[in-house]
């Protein structure tokens, strides 16, 4: 009798436990992501009436799809689409280039001066780019380069956290990789390029997601050095979709959001899982 | 223990001045380091430096974009003193900031925990998706869903409140729940972030040293404080330092959702200074706002750093 | 932390010495492409599609009269026509020299004041064709963009603030249309008669009337011209906040809301959206609401004058297209801006029903037309009609610094309106900061 209260007891609480660690994650999940549902539903929805009326009702015979062709109506939303693209992955890749090779000297290799450079690197981090805007843009007009694509590339391929991120994976790589490679008579790019760059997938995922996520949605850059609306990114197109004053129609502009979110998922949604794996397969866990 | 705190992810830090693992004195690896440094020291001097010696030079003028500027001295730093509002501003930034830094840290580190319960692949997937969800939208359209579903008497959100009785909050309209609103937003977008890098820490923590706990007798509670949370110092101590810098400087949020207000309740240091130099075109002005802002933050990321030393596990 | 500060310092001198040193290089060679072609370049405040083509048209039909003539647009983003005269300034900031830009009313004082502009005196003097053109505008509209004697602009179009009503919450509740001679009281009274709960959860879901809390012009102006005051004297030299006038406006605005007649103030576009589906029946604007309700399908709203207070002011603002000083071809940017309230392009303005023009023609023939053509509200005559019949607030309140000028009582009024100051006190604190900001 008593041992098998006892035996229940614990029993009960992991019951208890699990129930309630379920409950905390699928209130979370459903917080997080309520706004979306009401968005997509937003996006679907045939007049912005519906949209307004509390309490709420849904009523799928409404549905559309009209409120997508409404965004390529009023914006070139595929030409948006592109230049987005073109800058966030020109500025990943290039970021991703910059930051490893950088980070790789500030870890591993010994030279004069690394603690001016470094200590400059993180103090940049400190500069919110609304301080420093106005100077950025003088220096893009003297180089000729506002109105193009470079001036939304260029400010974004040097990135202090990227490589502070990826230093500090590097330093916790085993020292005596190096000293296996320099006995197999590798070189320093070698070293770089076969041995420690392979060992670094899951934070590299990391800061390209960081990276393109970013500069996907970066507004203030656009809006100050672009003025061709064919250069245009999408998060001006929301701007521009929004309206003066922001009075555009809401069913809209949650089309819009839904377009501009999709691209930005599939890359997180890949990424993610290789990150996930590559902690899991990788030589991290030697 | 010192074995597996080698081999963690990159998700930690040592300190600022670390001077790397130790290497007998060499001959210095000058011209492979110049090499590897080039791209980003260009990259760094044309489009950071350069522009940032751009504001410090700012701040001794007095520049509204069109006229020939004049130089002031130091009379930009004197105004700062007299300015009624930057302290209110500095007050509301820094609550704001502490409290998103808190929800990310401490609720992304209960939700990563909990995430490592045993459960179905898929679910599993369907949370952290979920989770990760807002961080990948635009800040400033996001805000403006969320502006019309906090809207005080005709808001969704007020809406269902009231289903349970709760009466009508001014969401966005008083000085207590302005600020409220926007940690909510802003954690909301970011808290997927710190999530992944703590589900990230978690899974380099190796399975045997949880193992031999639980052979130990150990339960989940001594389990995660004595082995989980010190193995995970590093991870916070990341997201501590990136998340200040993060929430210290939110821009999109007060701006749509709250225009700063009621009064300074809600505004934060940076849109305060954008409204110096694009309101008030008050160049100069905004330009010494910006430098004691980094200075602070400077300040702030020194202490975090010292302090990391004497409190993470390595 | 072990950092060699003396080292930072030198780097930093180094890069500012080799940015001062490119800077001055690169000044002096910036006379760029105008090689004496005849050219115009016009900048523009892209809002939207609609901002697009409504200027391509005006250009291209400027290009077709004057074909030796080409003319560059540049538009420039941004969220407001604030953020919009910070872009535009960084432009010039950069070695741009465009000919004309598009500024609003409440940016006239900030050209002038700026010395970015050529008062348009000379060629109004000279210009016979001008003269006829002028006689066509309402005295206001000219008054309203004339800075010390300089007139800035003529404008192509403008606004005044009057208040939409939906008349199917009217009609639903019985309630006859407003009549323009109505006054505060009546117009509270209609506006309790409009709160509703609709869903039956006991508090009200419907609100009689709202105004934009982001906005001063669509906001408290016309309350507070109708109280007979002003938020600064006439010259626009000193605020005058913390009258009893403004005082009086004020304080009904915030009645409306403690009696639950008006709900927690919001932002204009919040504002629009919610009249359009029936939660606010009443709000107040200028014409560019039909830009968004037409098209959008929603046709059930008229228009009607403000009620009146202690007197009756039209509360308006324009738009248009000044010379700037760095034009090297000022006589045919006059052309440009003259061509820009001819009859062809004014028309542009009155639209179609289907696709109508957001603001008022600024000629008063051809604002006539609009009721003809038939583009709702059914009161269009209104629009024009108002600026002519009633003496108008010349000028509205708009400083150089307008844009502080604005947030700094936007900041003020969240307050009183929250219940977090008094009328008294917030006006009083919304004066004081005033007081540095309005000067001359």
């Amino acid at each position: 009798m008593s041992t098998a209260t006892t035996s229940m007891s614990p029993r009960l609480g992991r019951l208890a436990a699990r129930v309630l660690t379920f409950l905390v994650l699928g209130i979370a999940a459903l917080a997080i992501t309520a706004p979306f549902l009401w968005i997509f539903r937003g996006a679907l929805s045939g007049s912005d009436a519906e949209l307004y009326r509390l309490p709420p009702t849904f009523d799928a015979g409404t549905l559309t799809v009209r409120n997508f062709g409404r965004v390529t109506e009023q914006v070139p939303y595929f030409r948006f689409f592109l230049n987005s693209i073109i800058v966030s992955t020109v500025v990943t890749a290039a970021q991703l280039i910059t930051c490893s090779t950088a980070a790789y000297a500030f870890a591993r290799l010994r030279f004069r001066g690394k603690g001016v450079l470094f200590a400059l690197v993180i103090g940049s981090l400190m500069i919110p780019i609304q301080v420093t805007i106005v100077p950025l843009f003088l220096v893009m007009s003297k180089l000729g380069l506002t109105n193009t694509l470079w001036a939304l590339i260029l400010p974004g391929i040097f990135s202090a956290f990227g490589i502070f991120l990826l230093r500090q994976h590097f330093l916790g790589l085993p020292r005596g990789l190096e000293e296996a490679a320099k006995i197999d008579g590798a070189g320093q790019f070698r070293t770089f390029a076969r041995i420690i760059l392979p060992l670094s997938g899951p934070s590299i995922a990391t800061l390209g997601i960081l990276c393109f996520t970013y500069w996907w949605n970066d507004l203030l850059l656009p809006l100050v050095m672009i003025s061709d609306t064919d250069r245009q990114t999408l998060p001006v197109g929301l701007v521009l979709l929004a309206g003066r004053f922001s009075t555009g129609s809401l069913g809209t502009i949650a089309a819009g959001i839904t377009m501009a979110i999709v691209p930005v998922l599939v890359v997180f949604l890949a990424a993610q899982r290789y990150i996930v794996q590559s902690i899991a397969s990788s030589g991290l866990k030697l | 223990m010192t074995t597996s705190s080698t081999l963690r992810p990159g998700v930690g830090d040592r300190s600022v001045t670390d001077p790397g693992p130790p290497a007998p004195r060499p001959r210095g690896d000058g011209a492979a380091a110049l090499a590897f440094l080039t791209p980003s020291i260009i990259t760094f001097l044309v489009f950071v430096l350069a522009p940032t010696v751009g504001v410090l030079v700012l701040s001794f003028y007095n520049w509204n974009l069109l006229s020939d500027g004049t130089f002031v001295g130091l009379d930009n730093f004197d105004r700062l003193i007299h300015d009624g509002r930057l302290l209110g501003v500095y007050g509301s930034t820094t609550y704001m900031a502490l409290a998103i830094l808190a929800v990310n840290v401490v609720l992304g580190l209960l939700l990563a925990v909990l995430l490592e319960t045993r459960m179905p692949r898929w679910l599993r997937g369907f949370f952290r998706l979920s989770y990760l969800f807002p961080f990948v939208v635009s800040a400033s359209a996001v805000a403006l869903i969320w502006r019309f579903l906090l809207n005080k008497d005709l808001g969704l959100v007020n809406y269902l409140l009231g289903l349970v009785h709760v009466d009508r909050i001014d969401w966005l309209g008083s000085s207590a729940f302005a600020p409220v609103s926007v940690i909510i937003v802003n954690s909301w977008k970011t808290i997927g972030f710190s999530i992944l890098v703590y589900i990230a820490g978690l899974q380099s923590i190796p399975d045997q040293l949880r193992e031999a706990a639980i052979v130990d007798g150990a339960g989940a509670w001594t389990r995660f404080w004595r082995i989980t949370f010190p193995l995970l110092s590093p991870t916070i101590f990341f997201l501590v330092v990136i998340n200040t810098i993060n929430s210290f400087q939110i821009f999109a949020e007060p701006r749509v959702l709250t225009q700063g207000g009621p009064g300074d309740s809600s505004r934060t240091i940076v849109e305060y200074l954008y409204d110096r130099a694009f309101g008030d075109f008050d160049l100069g002005y905004a330009s010494a706002i910006g430098i004691t802002f980094a200075l602070i933050l400077v300040v702030l990321t020194a202490i975090q750093f010292w302090f990391s030393r004497r409190w993470t596990f390595y | 932390m072990n950092i060699p500060y003396r080292k930072i310092a030198l780097a930093c001198a180094t890069t500012a010495m080799a940015v001062t040193a490119l800077a001055a290089c690169s000044n002096g060679s910036d006379s760029a492409s105008s090689s004496g072609a005849k050219s115009l370049e016009i900048v523009y405040w892209n809002y939207g599609p609609a901002a697009e083509s409504g200027n391509k048209a005006t250009a291209d039909a400027f290009m077709a009269a004057h074909s030796d003539v080409k003319v560059t647009l540049t538009p420039v983003t941004g969220e407001n026509w604030g953020t919009y005269y910070a872009n535009v300034a960084t432009l010039i900031a950069s070695g741009k020299h465009p000919d004309l830009m598009v500024i609003s009313g409440e940016g006239a004082q900030f050209v002038h004041s700026n010395n970015l502009v050529q008062p348009i005196n000379k060629y109004l003097d000279k210009d016979s064709a001008a003269k006829a053109i002028v006689g066509d505008i309402a005295k206001g509209l000219i008054d309203g963009f004339t800075v010390k004697g300089d007139v800035v602009t003529l404008a192509y179009g403008w606004n005044d603030m009057v208040v939409y009503y939906n008349t199917d919450l009217f009609k639903k509740a019985g309630i006859a249309p407003p009549k323009p001679d109505w006054t505060w009281d009546d117009f509270k009274a209609t506006a309790k008669k409009l709160t509703a709960d609709t869903n039956g959860d006991g508090k009200p879901d419907q609100y009689g009337f709202t105004w934009a809390s982001n906005e001063i012009f669509p906001g408290i102006m016309p309350w507070v011209a109708n109280a007979g005051g002003n938020l600064t004297s006439d010259d626009v030299c000193q605020a005058t906040a913390d009258t009893p006038q403004v005082n009086k406006a004020v304080s009904f605005l915030n009645g409306m809301i403690t009696e639950g007649i008006a709900p927690a103030p919001m932002p204009m576009s919040d504002v629009f959206t919610r009249f359009q589906n029936g939660q606010i029946a009443m709000f107040g604007a200028g014409r560019w609401p039909i830009a968004t309700f037409l098209p959008a399908g929603f046709k059930a709203f008229d228009i009607q004058l403000y009620p009146k207070g202690d007197t009756y002011k039209t509360v308006f603002g324009g738009a248009g297209y000044p010379i700037l000083k760095s034009s090297k071809n000022p006589d045919l940017a006059w052309e440009y801006q003259k061509f820009t309230v001819s009859n062809e392009i004014e028309k542009q303005y009155v639209g179609t029903p289907d696709k109508p023009g957001d603001s008022i023609p600024s000629r008063r023939s051809v604002a006539q037309t609009i009721s003809k053509v038939g583009v709702p509200p059914a009161n269009s005559d209104l629009y024009y009609n108002s600026i002519d019949d009633y003496p108008t607030l010349v000028p509205y309140p708009a400083p150089a610094k307008y844009s502080t000028f604005e947030s700094t009582v936007l900041r003020h009024l969240q307050q009183i309106f929250a219940g977090e100051a008094s009328v008294s006190d917030g006006l009083k604190s919304m004066q004081s900061e005033l007081s540095s900001i309005v000067t001359c």
